[in-house]
């Protein structure tokens, strides 16, 4: 699909990939660029609030909530290069103000907005070729939230597949935890840990040279184990695949230099 | 049983070293998941049935009284005695009665987590009552003095050369690695005690309220056998495990075996209902029904009541990652994985065990394979969020949650500070991942690396790039 006049966007970059990965959301505006959205960038925005929220600290992920609701307040989606940040806006949200229901009708409005990346550019766009001349042999970790929390499981593979230059090969257990699991990784950081070699262990059996997935946490959190060990495999984010160009570093570095970032 | 949950940090660290633990556990639960997988995408009414078993088990709740009573009036008119306990010590009391009433000194008893909750061996043998463990599984932890490690193969914890010393130790086996020969040693000795027990004990997997039996869905045949040789049998099962009516059982018979072990149905399913008439082959003369309260209607009463819908297939444990890579003793009760998690604190109270519901990544998996759609992750997230109201929290995770709370409400003091983690990165580690960092973020650095800041967050770069002044 070309471009097809302008639809207004929000980005929703995250905290994470705003403090860790930038290139990471300048390759989602790129993207979403490419396909004919116009994107808005929030500045007030911060985080949805989720370590708080998965933690039991609900008067906190509430402020936060309130927060983020302030600062998408038009129309028109919301799209965030995170499955688990999206899945917390709109299953999250309606649990912390299910007590209050002004809250909620607006936490369930802000909830109908919002997409993940690649949900956003095959279900709402159409995109089936995303235009990117990245090359090599790719495989995907399906996030828990992507996957479960929205049921985004086709999406990123059918994006995947259509890059020319990219050779998709299926781990096994794809949709297995890599362990993250925000605040969990600090509680309980041996088991973490002992779940991350699983994945890794499964990513280096499929001989690819990139893991790829929609939520920069998992991404970390596999690629601090693969950076620590020195393995051959990079972890580079959906969105900078899509964007296209050489991947290298961990998520976000190829792009951050490419925009004269970090 | 003993209460250990709140240490599942260091019992999960312990289990993490053990190796036959780990390849005990990597075989077992995979073997466990594969079959139940084949089982499901072989019957294409899975989710209909789930659905419908869902709705059945939400009636049950909605009506949890009124099925009881008309269960017990059932049993009652079949011949049982129906006993009712409202907690653990009650539960021990009435079963040492029934066993000294009934002149028992030596019990069989098959499989049951419920007996596990209310420590009923310990009640029977303080009553001069040896019970002998007759489930393979339960046999070979009893020898071993253990608890058991999973909702449906006790001792899925131990290796087949861990079994055979047990065997060797405490019946004068010879050493074998074969488990053909194994369970023949086992069913030999078992054998005798079946014939001159005086009581049978079994727990039971449905209660049928129209027709007053106890069902036991089991694989190895000592359910049946010790619930109709012995002259007395004694069930001891939970109050939520009762449905309506008989003709609701096939839904649950489609469900709990290839949820549990991915059979398609069991090799035995009995139907227990009342003693022996005149005329029958078979069946014990007395049968008593035990009924456990123990903390299940204060549940139903709160916003966790949907636990009770649990059938303990243990599909669960077998999917989730936490699971499989400490087993169930780390869990520190009588259920272990997702279900341990959010219903341990729930019976034992939340102060007990509030370590439990932290144990999970909220992956989801448990609630995918659930049968009765048991919504676990919500309620381990809801668990959460109750230790935090019930003061159950560290300090220093509240003092960290106010702090990254507090930054979160400016975005110039996010990015102020974004920038300051950015020099120090560069600094440090020249922007390369960290490997080492103080507590609390000390666990996540042993084995990974922590990434660093960007020297620019994406805020920063993005308002010089558009020309934005603030």
């Amino acid at each position: 699909m070309g471009p097809s006049g302008s639809i207004p966007v929000s980005l929703f970059f995250t905290c994470l990939a705003d403090a860790f990965s930038p290139g990471v959301c300048h390759a989602t505006v790129e993207v979403l660029e490419r396909f004919g959205a116009t994107v808005r960038v929030p500045l007030s925005q911060t985080c949805c609030g989720q370590p708080a929220f998965n933690s039991g600290n609900r008067k906190e992920a509430r402020a936060m909530a309130r927060k983020f609701l302030r600062s998408f307040p038009d129309d028109g989606p919301i799209v965030t290069p995170s499955g688990s940040c999206a899945a917390m806006v709109k299953h999250g949200y309606p649990v912390l103000f299910r007590d209050e229901p002004r809250m909620l009708a607006r936490a369930r409005a802000v909830g109908e907005r919002i997409y993940e990346l690649s949900q956003f550019l095959v279900d709402v766009l159409g995109v089936t070729d995303p235009g990117s001349d990245f090359s090599g042999k790719v495989t995907y970790h399906d996030s828990c939230h992507l996957r479960r929390g929205l049921g985004v499981v086709e999406a990123p593979r059918k994006l995947l597949r259509a890059v020319p230059g990219v050779e998709f090969v299926e781990m096994e257990e794809s949709d297995r935890c890599c362990g993250f699991g925000g605040v969990f990784s600090l509680k309980y950081p041996q088991i973490s840990c002992r779940m991350t070699e699983r994945k890794v262990e499964r990513i280096l059996a499929t001989g690819a040279s990139y893991v790829t997935s929609g939520d920069l946490g998992c991404l970390l959190n596999i690629g601090g184990l693969i950076s620590r060990i020195g393995y051959p495999v990079k972890a580079i984010h959906l969105a900078e695949i899509l964007a296209g160009g050489a991947g290298g570093g961990p998520p976000g570095a190829a792009a951050d230099a490419k925009k004269g970032g970090g | 049983m003993e209460l250990h949950a709140n240490a599942f940090g260091r019992n999960a660290r312990k289990a993490l070293l053990d190796k036959s633990l780990q390849e005990a556990l990597g075989r077992t639960t995979g073997r466990f998941l594969a079959h139940r997988d084949a089982a499901v995408a072989a019957f294409p009414e899975f989710e209909a049935t789930r659905e419908r078993a869902s709705r059945i088990k939400g009636d049950v709740l909605d009506h949890l009284d009124t099925y009881l009573a008309r269960f017990v009036e059932a049993a009652e008119r079949r011949g049982a005695i129906v006993h009712v306990a409202r907690d653990a010590p009650e539960a021990r009391e009435i079963a040492a009665r029934i066993a000294r009433d009934e002149g028992v000194t030596l019990a069989v008893k098959s499989k049951s987590m419920a007996s596990e909750e209310i420590s009923f061996n310990e009640a029977l043998q303080e009553a001069g009552v040896t019970v002998v463990e007759s489930d393979l599984g339960e046999f070979i932890i009893q020898l071993a003095g253990e608890a058991p490690s999973h909702i449906i193969a006790p001792a899925v914890h131990k290796t087949r050369q861990e079994v055979s010393r047990l065997f060797e130790r405490h019946l004068g086996e010879p050493r074998t690695d074969s488990i053909p020969e194994l369970v023949g040693m086992a069913r030999r000795h078992l054998r005798s005690k079946f014939l001159s027990a005086g009581m049978g004990v079994s727990g039971g997997n449905f209660l049928v309220a129209d027709t007053g039996s106890v069902v036991l869905v089991t694989n190895e045949g000592n359910g049946r056998m010790g619930t109709i040789l012995p002259r007395v049998h004694l069930a001891v099962v939970g109050i939520e495990k009762v449905i309506p009516r008989m003709a609701d059982l096939p839904t649950f018979l489609r469900l709990l075996p290839r949820s549990a072990s991915g059979q398609a149905i069991s090799s035995y399913v009995s139907i227990l209902t009342g003693t022996r008439s005149a005329g029958d082959p078979e069946g014990p003369e007395r049968m008593h029904i035990l009924l456990l309260d123990c903390g299940r209607s204060a549940i139903l009463e709160g916003k966790y009541r949907e636990i009770l819908k649990c059938v303990r297939c243990a599909a669960c444990l077998n999917v989730c990652p936490v699971y499989q890579s400490v087993g169930g003793h780390a869990y520190g009760w009588v259920y272990s994985g997702p279900i341990g998690a959010v219903l341990t604190p729930l019976l034992v109270g939340l102060p007990e065990a509030a370590a439990l519901p932290d144990a999970s990544t909220l992956c989801g998996a448990c609630a995918d394979v659930c049968p009765v759609k048991i919504p676990l992750p919500d309620f381990l997230l809801e668990l959460r969020s109750d230790a935090r109201e019930q003061g159950l929290k560290t300090p220093g995770e509240i003092a960290a949650m106010k702090g990254y709370a507090g930054v979160m409400k400016r975005a110039g003091l996010l990015e102020a500070l974004e920038r300051i983690a950015g020099v120090l990165g560069q600094f440090f580690t020249k922007g390369k991942g960290i490997a080492g960092l103080p507590y609390p973020l000390s666990g996540w650095t042993e084995r990974r690396d922590f990434p660093a800041a960007a020297v620019q967050p994406f805020r920063k770069q993005w308002k010089i790039k558009r020309g934005v002044r603030r």
